[in-house]
C-alpha cells in the first residue's frame, strides 16, 4: 500500500519520466548502417594486421554465474571461478632480457650522452645541447647506426600524463639532433613515461636522474 | 534510454525506506521542468550540457542494515591443515569483510546470544527473537566442510538468513565447489545478501586488473576485488600498461610495446590468453577505454604528431579523430550513457580535465583549481568524476568533481603520489595506486573518503588498477 508521501514522490516521477522518455526518444534517434561503410573525411580504418572481431556478450559473464537469489529450500549450486584466466607463458620474457642486454652493450660502446630535464619540462638546457652535439657527431660518423631516444619521467604526476611528457622530451631531443644535421631516418623516439625508472628512491637526486631522454643504439641498419 | 527503478522495502526494524533512482537523458530545461513538476526536495546532481543526468532520492540518513553473523561452523574434516584455518572459519572471515565493505550492512556482535552455529540447522533458533535487543535486524548462520569422494575433494557450504522484523527465514544457499573457490563462495553469498536488500548485484565477486612489476618488466595481473588470488595475465618481459575491462568482463584492453620500440593498444581474452593488436599506427598509443556498450574504443595517439584523442568503432574498425589541438590530449573516460567523454588536455598550460560529446564536439574545461589535474574516471552512477589533483603542497591526491563542476572534494591527504583512480561498479568505492607507504601499492577507499584500505601487500610496484564491471 502506498503511503501519501510515496504517492507524492512516485506518481509525479512516473509522469515526469514518461514525458521525458517520449521527448528524448524522438530527439535522439540516429541510424547508422553496419558493415563496411564508406569512410568520411577524417576517418581511417586500422589496418596492417588481422584485427580480431570484437563481439562483447550482451549479458555480463553469462547466465551461469548470475545470482539465483536466496531460497527457503536451496538446491545445491556449483561454484566455479567467475573469470576464467589462461595461464600466461613467460617464455618471451627471457628473450626480451637478452635483447636489452645487447642494446645496453652497444650503447655503452658508443659513449653517447643522455639529456636531462627540469621538473615538468621538456625544454633542452645548455648542458643538454652539449650532450646532443656530441651525440650528433657520433651519429654522422656512424651513418649506419640507428638511435632510439627514450623519454623518461620521474615518479611524480600520473602515469598517463608522464607518457605524453616523456614523448615530448624524446621528440625535443630528436628535433635538436635533426637541427644539427642528423638524418631523421637514423632516429626513433619512444616514451616510457615513469614506467622504467633508472633510480627508485623518492628523492630529488633520484628524480633528476629519471627526467631524461635516454640514448640507445639499436645497432647497424 | 530511460529507466526507472523504484524499490520499496520494509526494513526489519519497521522503518519504511524508499529509494528511487531515475536515469534519463535530456536537456536542462526538461530537467528543470521535472523538478518543478515534482515539487519535492530531492538530492540531485546535474551535469553541465545535461546529456546524462542521474537523479537519486535516498533517505539522507540512510542507515546501514545491522547484521549479526552467528558463525559458519566447521563440519566434518573441515579442511583445516597446517597453518591454515578450517573452511568454515575462512568463509566467515571473508563474508564479514565483504559485508563491512559493502556499505550496505554493519556487523553486530552476537556472542551475547549464547547460540553456536554448530548447533543450528536450516531453521532459525528460538533465541533469534531476542537479537533485536543486540541491535541486529538480520541474522546469518551456516556451516562448511570438505568432503572427499574418490578422487574428488569438494567444499560444501550452506548458509541461511533470518529477518528479525518479519520473524521468518528469508532463505539460504547451498554451495559446492573445489577447495580453490572457498573465498568465492563467501563472496557469492555476500552478493546474494546485498542483492536481497538493495536489488544491486554487489561487488564481492568483482575483479581488479592492474600492473605489477616483475624484475624490470611490468605485466598485467587480475586479482579479486579484495586483493586476493592475483593471476598473471601477460608475460612479455617488458611493459604492459593501463588495462581497462570490456563491458562483459571477458577482455582487457591495454598499452603494450612492440619490440620495446613502438606502442600498440592490444586486447587479450582472459579465458584463452588470445591476444591481438587493435591500434598500432604512430608513436604514442595510450589510455584505451571501451565505451559502456562496447561499441567504441577511445584512446590517445600521437600518430598525427602530438597526442590526440580518437575513437574506433569496434565492429567496423573505423577510426575517427575527436580532438584537434596542438596540445596533448589523453586519458578519455566515458560517461555511463556513452554520450560524453572526460579527458585530460594541457591546452591551457598544465594538464586539466575537460569534457566533450562522444563525437568530439562541445569541448569545455571542467577543472580550474590547481595547475595539474589528470587521470579522470567517470563514476558508473554518473554523479562524480574522480581524478588526480596536485595540491598547493605539490602532492598528487585523489579528488572528485561533479560533472557540472559545482562541487569538488579532495579525498586523500598526506605524502605520496596517488594515481589511476577507478570506480567500483556500484559507484560506492574507488581503487587507486599510491606511494603513500613508500612503494607503489593499490588502495581502496569509499567515495566519501572513509575506510582507506591497502589491498596489495607484496611485490615491488603495483599500479594502474581497473575495477571490473559487476556480474
Amino acid at each position: 500500500m502506498m503511503t501519501r508521501m510515496q504517492a507524492m514522490i512516485g506518481v509525479p516521477l512516473m509522469v515526469g519520466s514518461s514525458l521525458i522518455m517520449i521527448m528524448v526518444g524522438c530527439a535522439t534517434k540516429s541510424v547508422r548502417s553496419g558493415g563496411n561503410m564508406p569512410l568520411s573525411q577524417g576517418e581511417e580504418r586500422e589496418t596492417g594486421q588481422a584485427v580480431q572481431d570484437l563481439s562483447f556478450s550482451e549479458r555480463h559473464g553469462g547466465g551461469e554465474e548470475g545470482l539465483r537469489g536466496l531460497d527457503k529450500n536451496p538446491s545445491e549450486e556449483r561454484v566455479g571461478n567467475t573469470v576464467l584466466m589462461a595461464k600466461s607463458d613467460p617464455s618471451s620474457a627471457a628473450r626480451q632480457v637478452d635483447e636489452i642486454r645487447v642494446e645496453q652493450a652497444s650503447t655503452a660502446a658508443a659513449e653517447l650522452r643522455d639529456v636531462f630535464f627540469a621538473f615538468d619540462s621538456f625544454v633542452i638546457t645548455e648542458e643538454g645541447r652539449q650532450a646532443l652535439s656530441r651525440n650528433a657527431q657520433w651519429l654522422k660518423a656512424n651513418q649506419g647506426a640507428q638511435l632510439k631516444i627514450e623519454g623518461h619521467c620521474d615518479e611524480r604526476g600520473t602515469s598517463a600524463y608522464n607518457l605524453v611528457l616523456g614523448e615530448k622530451r624524446a621528440k625535443a631531443a630528436r628535433n635538436y639532433l635533426v637541427e644539427l644535421g642528423v638524418s631523421p631516418s637514423q632516429l626513433l623516439v619512444v616514451s616510457y613515461g615513469k614506467e622504467r625508472p633508472f633510480c627508485k628512491e623518492h628523492e630529488e637526486s633520484c628524480y633528476a636522474q629519471n627526467r631524461r631522454a635516454h640514448m640507445v643504439v639499436r645497432g647497424n641498419r | 534510454m530511460s529507466q526507472q527503478l523504484s524499490q520499496e522495502r520494509v526494513s526489519v526494524w519497521g522503518v519504511r525506506q524508499q529509494r528511487v533512482i531515475v536515469r534519463f537523458s535530456g536537456r536542462a530545461i526538461i530537467w528543470c521542468a521535472m523538478v518543478v513538476l515534482m515539487g519535492i526536495p530531492i538530492a540531485w546532481i546535474m551535469e553541465s550540457g545535461a546529456t546524462d543526468v542521474f537523479l537519486e532520492a535516498t533517505r539522507p540518513d540512510f542507515e546501514k542494515i545491522p547484521v549479526g553473523i552467528v558463525g559458519i561452523a566447521n563440519v566434518g574434516g573441515a579442511g583445516a591443515s597446517e597453518g591454515r584455518m578450517a573452511v568454515g572459519t575462512r568463509i566467515e572471515e571473508v563474508l564479514k569483510a565483504d559485508l563491512r565493505r559493502s556499505q550496505i550492512f554493519s556487523l553486530v556482535d552476537l556472542t551475547g546470544l549464547g547460540v553456536k552455529a554448530s548447533e543450528l540447522g536450516s531453521e532459525p533458533h528460538l533465541a533469534f527473537k531476542q537479537v533485536a535487543e543486540l541491535g541486529a535486524s538480520v541474522v546469518v548462520w551456516g556451516k562448511a566442510g570438505i568432503k572427499a569422494e574418490g578422487n574428488e575433494t569438494d567444499v560444501h557450504m550452506e548458509a541461511y538468513v533470518y529477518d528479525v522484523g518479519s520473524d521468518e527465514l528469508v532463505g539460504g544457499k547451498r554451495y559446492v565447489g573445489s577447495p580453490s573457490v572457498v573465498r568465492l563462495m563467501a563472496h557469492r553469498f555476500a552478493d546474494e545478501l546485498v542483492f536481497r536488500y538493495t536489488g544491486e548485484p554487489g561487488i564481492a565477486r568483482t575483479k581488479i586488473a592492474y600492473v605489477a612489476e616483475q624484475g624490470s618488466a611490468r605485466e598485467l595481473f587480475v586479482m579479486d576485488y579484495d586483493g586476493h588470488d592475483p593471476r598473471q595475465i601477460t608475460a612479455d618481459g617488458f611493459l604492459n600498461l593501463m588495462p581497462r575491462w570490456s563491458p562483459d568482463r571477458r577482455f582487457l584492453v591495454f598499452t603494450a610495446y612492440r619490440q620495446r620500440n613502438t606502442q600498440t593498444i592490444d586486447i587479450i581474452e582472459l579465458a584463452t590468453g588470445k591476444r591481438s593488436t587493435l591500434v598500432s599506427q604512430g608513436g604514442l598509443n595510450i589510455t584505451p577505454a571501451l565505451s559502456p556498450d562496447g561499441n567504441f574504443l577511445a584512446f590517445a595517439s600521437s600518430r598525427e604528431g602530438n597526442s590526440e584523442l580518437y575513437r574506433m568503432d569496434t565492429r567496423t574498425k573505423v577510426v575517427q579523430r575527436l580532438t584537434v589541438h596542438a596540445a596533448g590530449d589523453l586519458s578519455p573516460t566515458w560517461s555511463p550513457s556513452g554520450r560524453e567523454l572526460a579527458f585530460v588536455s594541457d591546452r591551457s598550460g598544465g594538464p586539466q580535465v575537460f569534457l566533450m560529446s562522444a563525437d568530439g564536439t562541445n569541448v569545455r574545461r571542467l577543472t580550474f583549481e590547481g595547475d595539474y589535474n589528470a587521470a579522470p574516471a567517470w563514476s558508473p552512477r554518473g554523479n562524480w568524476i574522480a581524478y588526480i589533483c596536485r595540491t598547493p603542497k605539490k602532492e598528487y591526491k585523489l579528488c572528485l568533481i561533479t560533472p557540472d563542476g559545482q562541487k569538488r572534494v579532495q579525498l586523500t591527504t598526506g605524502p605520496g603520489v596517488d594515481d589511476s583512480p577507478s570506480w567500483s561498479p556500484d559507484g560506492r568505492h574507488l581503487v587507486f595506486s599510491s606511494t603513500m607507504d613508500g612503494k607503489s601499492h593499490i588502495y581502496m577507499i569509499n567515495a566519501d573518503g572513509k575506510d582507506l584500505e591497502r589491498i596489495t601487500h607484496s611485490g615491488t610496484h603495483n599500479s594502474a588498477p581497473a575495477w571490473s564491471p559487476a556480474l
